[in-house]
């Protein structure tokens, strides 16, 4: 059954990255939109400068929101999440007298959204843009009646931008400086957050004030905080050291296995489609197996981006409560000036760790989606020539990318296994939102 | 030629008074684009969104050199150099050299066939031409004599060295993305290739050297000094996947092959642009800039002793690290194109000089994004020019070339801007500037200019300065002109040469100091000027 799952992994990840442009769509077919629109998001995520992790995920909850929104009023579309999600107001309805193409819909509103939300990626993303937009309009308006078109395509922009508005009074819409703020005073002390790379910009932290952003699901960003971590000292008897000091061993011992594991699920920005973007990838596998509809995969990317979004605003507001040295600060101090972890250290402090948080989340609302004991395969990385791995469950996999910030030499045991209750709290969130009937 | 010697002996008089305080010099530059008459402008939307360069090398035999710009969807234009010796930038664009070729994105100088008659590489969007040259600046397409397919790529990045025993160079051409594709180009990178030489002359098939990753600068290097160059290839992050920066054997017994983890290459990914070498720690093996987006690398090998590839970026330490507009008020993140190391105050300390310019219209870059002079002080660091030098310019630079336009011993700066004329600035001198060595280095067939040669120099108060004679590297174009290096106080330094091939270095010789000169393998320095 592995062989089969993988093989049919295999299959959909090769028509993830080969061209499903090529193949016209089925007319009318919701689901196939969602497909080809994501993928280029994808794209556009890993090859948009400023999309670090906490600003894919804002990206993929609104797109995801918008996918959902604009089927809500159609053939099983579900309930709106205005009024669930903080400060969503009634989005446009549709004249229930009318008819709509729900493709022409979807459609219209994620060119809106990717528009909106990828407005500053480069020129090679605002040419892919244009070019999927010009092609799958074309297709979706063979043979449909003007009025409905031009109705279809209406709603589809009116939801969208209700919601793209909406996005504006979050304190995420304007990103300066790929995020690294010009002026931000470090923490005295040994026991916090130092820049860890000699890059210009990372001198400062990324992102510093994410966690004030306004959440979707969450009350706010302290919403699910953590204890503090072990307190700071350089004692070989203390438990700060102890923890260094796992890390320190783990790295210099690393079996091939967790060699893999820590390059899997490393996802670096520019380089990767994101840790939220392998989140994402994750859920549109499973879908494409699952064979989901339109409203299913709209549903499942809303439900999914905002929790992304949300773990990393929690995230982020715990990070910088506690501000904590990284792994490779500290063991380069106190027990090997010459040590250094296989990973990049992230520009930003160490506690929790945000691989663990969103894992944590992604799987408390995967696993409610497709089951607890879903097992899956996860090819996000074959284009990079990373071979895929399969897991017995999402919280598996959750796990798995936790510790591989340990395997990584970049974060400490506590930011994991805290992280992955902070990430399961957060998740509880999205998970009780009312998104069907 | 009597115009030169005026221009030098004046240039000898003005140096008289050469820095001693220990402070750093600063040269003034006067933009002199307009009046000297280099009229044209790289053009074109989204194949030309890189590439743009010039070729920089004399082709009339007068010491002062010709200037070929590429134009994008413009013809390229090749510029005669009128430039009174010692006096204002003076160009005229000739009509007839046989450059008018359009979708040209890069150019190289460089003498293919070994006649003694520099010929051109053109890189273009579609198929690529080798231009043989006849003389008095006029070219003719040898493509097809040399048996050199220009494949139908979008061609980025250029480079040649000699393998031992041949007449002809092997070249490396560098592409980009398949530009079929629209929706999803990332990941569609295209091979690069190599141009090995056929017995008897020109080429054989081009061999791909795959996998390719987007290069937008190439360099064969001696990076080790094993006499055995490699090819460094800078690579852009934003179309690979999979991808890193690389560097390839050559090894005598067999194909190319990259460099492994196993070997110390240590993977590093950027938005690779340009690649700048020079020896700037002294060790007497050549350092790297490399150019990005934000992030630009000085890369130090860490020990030279080990025998690995393994570089230490230096970027923040020295102050090189140009990642965003120092001036203008923009401050979102540099873009960096071309990169040339070159000592504009001839103190015997190379500085740095940057071509930057925004992709096109992307926001989260800066739009201002000033062009950087960076010169470097004596405890090593950098300080930033560009604006108290007056080649301040925040057009969206490409390409450039930092090379001695009007044979005062000091080199003058180019910019090759997209949508935007090109610029020229001549380096007007001051207080405190050195003394200088022009070197032109010549072998009696084949490698005619001595490429590869590592040529050394050493002056009282300096440390030795080493240099390879490449072609390759920058951003769209390079020079064919002479090795030029600053002296400081001194009025003579000693220089050897080890040549191509052989196996170590020849002799010191002892050169008075602000000439140009001649030095042919196995015969005495001869100057050529004054």
């Amino acid at each position: 059954m592995r062989m089969i799952r993988s093989l049919a992994c295999l299959a959909l990840s090769l028509t993830l990255t080969c061209g499903l442009l090529a193949a016209p769509a089925r007319a009318g077919d919701p689901a196939e939109v969602m497909q080809q629109w994501y993928r280029l998001v994808l794209e556009l995520v890993r090859h948009t400068a400023t999309y670090s992790p906490p600003v894919a995920a804002r990206a993929f909850a609104y797109t995801g929101i918008i996918a959902h929104e604009a089927q809500v009023g159609g053939p099983g579309g579900g309930v709106t999440l205005a009024g669930q999600v903080n400060e969503l107001t009634a989005l446009p309805a549709r004249d229930p007298g009318l008819a709509y193409d729900e493709a022409i819909v979807l459609n219209a509103a994620l060119t809106e959204a990717v528009d909106a939300f990828f407005f500053n990626t480069g020129p090679t993303g605002q040419r892919a843009m244009e070019a999927m937009d010009k092609a799958l309009s074309a297709q979706l308006a063979e043979g449909v009646d003007p009025q409905v078109l031009r109705r279809s395509v209406d709603h589809g922009q009116a939801v969208a931008r209700h919601i793209i508005a909406w996005s504006d009074g979050d304190g995420g819409a304007v990103i300066d400086n790929m995020g690294f703020p010009e002026t931000w005073v470090l923490t005295p002390g040994p026991a916090h957050w130092v820049p860890t790379s000699t890059v210009a910009l990372q001198q400062k932290p990324l992102l510093p004030y994410w966690g004030n952003l306004r959440p979707f699901a969450l009350p706010d960003g302290a919403t699910c905080g953590l204890p503090p971590p072990p307190d700071y000292s350089e004692d070989p008897g203390s438990d700060f050291y102890r923890e260094a000091k796992e890390v320190y061993d783990a790295v210099n011992a690393l079996t091939p296995e967790q060699t893999a594991i820590a390059r899997f699920w490393s996802d670096d920005p520019m380089l990767s489609p994101t840790p939220p973007g392998h989140w994402i990838s994750i859920a549109m596998t499973e879908l494409q197996i699952e064979g989901a509809d339109g409203p299913r995969w709209g549903a499942v990317m809303a439900r999914l981006g905002i929790t992304l979004a949300d773990s990393f605003i929690g995230c982020w507001h715990t990070k910088f409560e506690y501000d904590l040295v990284r792994p490779v600060t500290y063991i380069n101090r106190v027990i090997d000036p010459n040590w250094q972890p296989i990973l990049i250290t992230p520009p930003f402090p160490e506690y929790p760790s945000g691989h663990s948080t969103q894992s944590g989340a992604a799987a408390e609302v995967l696993a409610a989606v497709f089951g607890a004991d879903h097992a899956f395969v996860d090819g996000t990385h074959l284009d990079d020539g990373i071979p895929e791995r399969a897991f017995a469950s999402f919280q598996a996999a959750a796990e798995e990318a936790a510790i591989s910030r340990l395997y990584g030499g970049i974060h400490f045991r506590a930011a994991i296994e805290r992280g992955l209750t902070q990430g399961a709290c957060i998740g509880a969130y999205a998970v009780a939102l009312r998104m069907s009937e | 030629m009597k115009g030169i010697v005026l221009a030098l002996a004046l240039m000898t008089m003005a140096l008289a008074a050469a820095a001693a305080s220990g402070e750093t010099a600063i040269p003034r530059f006067a933009e002199e684009t307009a009046p000297s008459g280099l009229a044209h402008s790289f053009t074109g939307e989204w194949t030309f969104m890189v590439g743009g360069g010039a070729a920089v090398f004399d082709c009339n035999g007068d010491l002062r050199p010709e200037v070929l710009l590429a134009g994008g969807t413009a013809p390229a234009q090749l510029f005669r150099n009128d430039s009174a010796p010692g006096g204002a930038l003076a160009f005229a664009a000739l009509p007839d050299s046989g450059l008018a070729i359009d979708q040209v994105s890069g150019a190289w100088p460089l003498d293919i066939d070994g006649d003694g008659i520099t010929d051109l590489a053109l890189l273009r969007v579609g198929p690529d031409r080798l231009m043989r040259g006849l003389g008095d600046c006029r070219f003719e397409e040898a493509s097809a004599d040399w048996g050199f397919d220009g494949l139908d790529l979008w061609s980025t990045a250029f480079a040649a060295t000699w393998e031992k025993g041949q007449s002809w160079p092997t070249l490396a051409v560098g592409s980009y993305i398949d530009r079929r594709q629209e929706a999803f180009p990332w990941g569609s990178c295209t091979p690069n290739h190599l141009y090995r030489p056929a017995p008897g002359g020109g080429y054989g098939a081009a061999l791909p050297l795959s996998p390719g990753f987007c290069a937008l600068s190439i360099l064969f290097t001696d990076w080790n000094r094993s006499g055995r160059p490699s090819l460094r290839v800078s690579n852009d992050r934003e179309y690979y996947k999979g991808g890193q920066e690389q560097l390839w054997h050559f090894p005598a017994d067999g194909p190319p092959r990259l460099y492994t983890p196993e070997e110390g290459w240590a993977k590093l990914r950027i938005w690779g642009m340009g690649i700048a070498q020079s020896d700037v720690t002294g060790d007497g093996y050549p350092d790297y800039f490399l150019t990005s987006m934000a992030d630009n690398k000085l890369q130090v090998l860490k020990d030279p002793a080990s025998g690995k590839p393994q570089y230490a970026d230096q970027a923040f330490k020295r102050g090189v690290t140009a990642h965003r507009p120092f001036t203008g008020g923009d401050p979102r993140p540099s873009t960096a194109w071309h990169a040339e190391f070159t000592d504009v105050n001839l103190d015997g300390r190379v500085d740095l000089y940057v071509v930057k310019g925004n992709v096109w219209q992307m926001p989260d870059f800066a739009e201002k994004d000033p062009n950087n002079l960076l010169i470097q002080n004596e405890d090593g660091s950098f300080t930033e020019a560009a604006e108290t030098a007056g080649v301040l310019s925040f057009a969206e630079g490409r390409g450039g070339a930092a090379v001695d336009l009007n044979a005062d011993g000091l080199p003058d700066l180019i910019a090759v801007n997209r949508n935007a004329p090109t610029q020229v600035w001549r380096n007007l001198g001051g207080p405190g500037m050195g003394h200088f060595l022009a070197l032109r280095l010549s072998q009696p067939q084949g490698n005619r200019d001595a490429v590869g040669a590592i040529v050394e120099i050493r002056a009282p108060g300096l440390p030795v300065q080493t240099r390879e004679i490449t072609v390759g590297g920058g951003h769209g174009g390079g020079h064919l002109a002479p090795l030029h290096v600053g002296l400081g106080t001194a009025e003579t330094a000693e220089i050897r040469i080890t040549w191509p091939g052989t196996a170590g270095p020849g002799p010191w010789q002892s050169l008075a100091a602000d000439r140009v000169w001649l030095l042919a393998e196995q015969a005495k320095p001869v100057p050529i000027a004054p």
